[in-house]
């Protein structure tokens, strides 16, 4: 080979290798979008009947906002900043504060809602305003529309099928009384899931007791599911009456087995109702002290150094909504338009950056694969449940 | 049998609390002629002020009694007199102290949902009598106990208080003509100040024992008493407390038998139907005065 073939290549090679180069840096240039400041209205819950978990949503969503902005995680300069406004979980609150948002050029997504009822009254209202809302809480099924409505919620279903399945093959039950929401679907749902695993498996079931998300009594409800003298009570009810019902059960002396949904996984239930919980097993998809990816420690010591508390399952999905939507952002080039960030959601395959270790996105719909099945101590940890 | 006796208990129990409530909210519509909607909130706030008084000071149960108690009481002197008092004076009538009250309703639930972080709270165990009484195949949790006989207490209390007493003759003087009976003597101020205590103790001590024995100290405490409470002195009759006393036992009765033996969804239904046949067909309730008449 002459040295001027050789130069030649050489030369050939380094174009080619700075070809290479341009052509990668025009890619990642075409994919960043403009520097600047992007809203992201956050309908929030605070007050009300929910506010205890709106606040959780809330704060997780901040932190995501703190952790995207510091680290560029969209680009360089593209910052989202967090628009609050309050519905105390009211329909018309809700749907007045997206028309709000809606009129504010400057944001360019919503995220919303913990009840169903407040995101399908939604639902109509952004997507005839074509602006982008991610639902963080609500599950009912059906409520994704791509490509303006997407949801990072679980369904229930899968985890209350699995943790089913586990208890009837451990504790071996012959009979359950239920514990259902006469008005709530979603947890009509979680229950028929339940009680459909629990009769393929021979179980059958001695009562079903209807409360109402309202009440504050649970004496005569434990009364009339004791009565039943079940092996297991399955409790599928919403935060603020299942610890009112376990708490009843006990305090009546029911010594037998309980299970419930995930509602009672958060610390400020535990420190209301106490070692009443211990040993009462739910599913769940993000716990602060058993999840153990790098990203659901980063998010736990992120959140604790915030807020001085550890978070719970309802601020691990108002911050996967700011991810959605920061990913969503981040696959877009120029100045993003509503239209288009809407378009990047609804083409979503999975919630890339995660806390669950892997989030797929089905039609709009997050999917969660990975659940534990959890119980609190009785000096308040939460760990694997155990059969004891 | 025992299922029924037991649920007959917890009905019961339950309705003591709503009549509790009820017999409060009665005084001030009976006395002062003020369909108060911040009642609820009486009952919110003295259920946080016996929490706190427990959480912070760790005062045994009857001091966390105690201070829901006179919290409740305390808090309707001070709604009376920045709320109703200037209205009383200029004689604005029942609309503008309704009005004002709804005002008061949504300032002093806020606040509460602040007082409690927004969460539903409630008492440490260790902090009250929650043990079962058993008596034969029956359990009785001690909390049912105490507030069946704080009923009890409350409604024979307050029925010789106004019946038998010069000061319940100047409130019902006061209830029926308050210029009248100012000018026959009565310190009418002082009977509407003690009313007005008197109301917000009785209501306190339904939120205090409410929410130690449902484990819910929270905002919403007072809502859910509210609608129960009103219902019980409508059926009870508005100026007798022993109606009232009646009424929410039936009330609560009523309610738990719905849920137990028909469905939990026409459990209210039942009560305000209830309640509506009892306007139609006796305005003035079981013992209401028949020519008992709000201006």
């Amino acid at each position: 080979m002459s040295k001027a073939s050789a130069a030649a290549r050489t030369l050939r090679g380094v174009l080619a290798g700075a070809a290479a180069l341009a052509i990668g840096y025009a890619g990642t240039a075409a994919a960043a979008p403009a520097a600047g400041e992007y809203g992201v209205g956050f309908i929030t819950e605070n007050t009300g009947p929910l506010a205890a978990a709106g606040v959780s949503y809330h704060r997780g969503a901040q932190l995501a906002v703190d952790e995207i902005n510091e680290g560029a995680w969209i680009g360089q300069g593209v910052k989202l900043k967090l628009n609050e406004k309050e519905s105390g979980s009211d329909a018309a609150r809700a749907v007045q504060a997206l028309t709000q948002f809606s009129a504010d050029r400057n944001v360019i997504a919503v995220t919303c809602c913990i009840l169903s009822p407040v995101a399908a009254a939604l639902k109509p209202v952004t997507t005839n305003a074509k602006l982008p809302l991610v639902i963080y809480g609500a599950t009912l099924p059906g409520l994704p529309q791509p490509p303006y409505v997407t949801s990072v919620v679980g369904l229930p279903g899968p985890q209350e099928v699995k943790m089913s399945k586990m208890l009837a093959e451990t504790l071996k039950p012959k009979t359950v009384a239920y514990f259902v929401n006469a008005d709530n679907e979603g947890f009509q749902n979680r229950f028929k899931a339940a009680q459909k695993v629990m009769e393929e498996a021979g179980v059958k079931t001695a009562g079903v007791v209807s409360i109402l998300s309202a009440d504050t009594d649970f004496t005569a409800p434990a009364t009339q599911a004791m009565a039943t003298n079940p092996d297991l009570i399955m409790v599928w009810t919403t935060q603020t009456p299942a610890a009112g019902i376990i708490a009843a059960l006990r305090a009546r002396g029911y010594a037998g087995k309980i299970s419930a949904s995930d509602v009672i996984s958060p610390a400020p239930v535990f420190k209301k109702i106490g070692a009443a919980l211990a040993g009462v097993p739910f599913p769940i998809v993000f716990s602060s002290e058993i999840s153990s990816s790098p990203e659901a420690k980063k998010f736990v010591e992120g959140y604790t150094k915030k807020f001085g508390e550890a978070p719970d399952t309802y601020s691990a999905q108002g911050y996967t909504s700011l991810y959605l939507i920061a990913q969503a952002m981040k696959s877009l080039d120029g100045k993003p338009s509503r239209e288009d960030l809407a378009a990047a959601l609804g083409k979503a395959s999975a919630v890339e950056y995660n806390i669950y270790g892997g989030l797929p996105m089905v039609n709009g719909q997050a999917e969660v694969q990975n659940s534990l099945v959890a119980a609190w101590t009785a000096d308040g940890k939460v760990v694997r449940w155990e059969n004891k | 049998m025992q299922l029924f006796v037991e649920q007959l208990i917890n009905g019961w129990a339950l309705g003591s609390l709503y009549a509790l409530f009820g017999i409060g909210f009665g005084l001030v519509f009976s006395t002062l002629g003020i369909l108060n909607a911040a009642h609820g909130t009486y009952a919110s706030w003295a259920a946080i002020a016996g929490y706190y008084a427990v959480e912070r000071f760790g005062v045994p149960f009857p001091v966390a009694i105690a201070a829901g108690v006179i919290g409740g009481g305390l808090l309707a002197v001070v709604v009376d007199q920045i709320g109703f008092q200037p209205l009383r004076a200029k004689k604005t009538g029942m609309l503008g102290a309704l009005i004002t009250s709804i005002a008061f309703w949504i300032i002093l639930d806020s606040l509460a949902g602040f007082a409690t972080g927004q969460q539903s709270l409630a008492f440490p165990a260790a902090s009250y009598p929650n043990q079962m009484v058993v008596m034969g195949p029956l359990r009785v949790p001690q909390m049912q106990i105490i507030t069946i006989v704080a009923l009890l207490v409350c409604t024979i209390g307050i029925h010789l208080l106004i019946q038998k007493t010069r000061i319940g003759a100047a409130m019902r003087a006061v209830g029926w003509n308050e210029v009248a009976a100012a000018l026959g003597g009565v310190n009418a101020r002082m009977v509407i100040l003690l009313t007005a205590f008197l109301a917000g103790a009785t209501s306190g001590l339904a939120g205090v024992l409410g929410g130690i024995s449902t484990s819910n100290v929270s905002f919403t405490l007072g809502e859910g008493l509210m609608l129960k409470g009103f219902a019980a002195v409508v059926v009870g009759g508005y100026d007798d407390v022993r109606g009232t006393a009646i009424a929410g036992i039936c009330l609560g009765i009523i309610e738990v038998f719905v849920a137990q033996y028909i469905s939990t969804s026409f459990r209210d239904g039942f009560t305000y139907m209830l309640l509506l046949a009892f306007l139609i067909a006796r305005p003035r309730g079981l013992f209401g005065s028949a020519s008992f008449v709000r201006a």
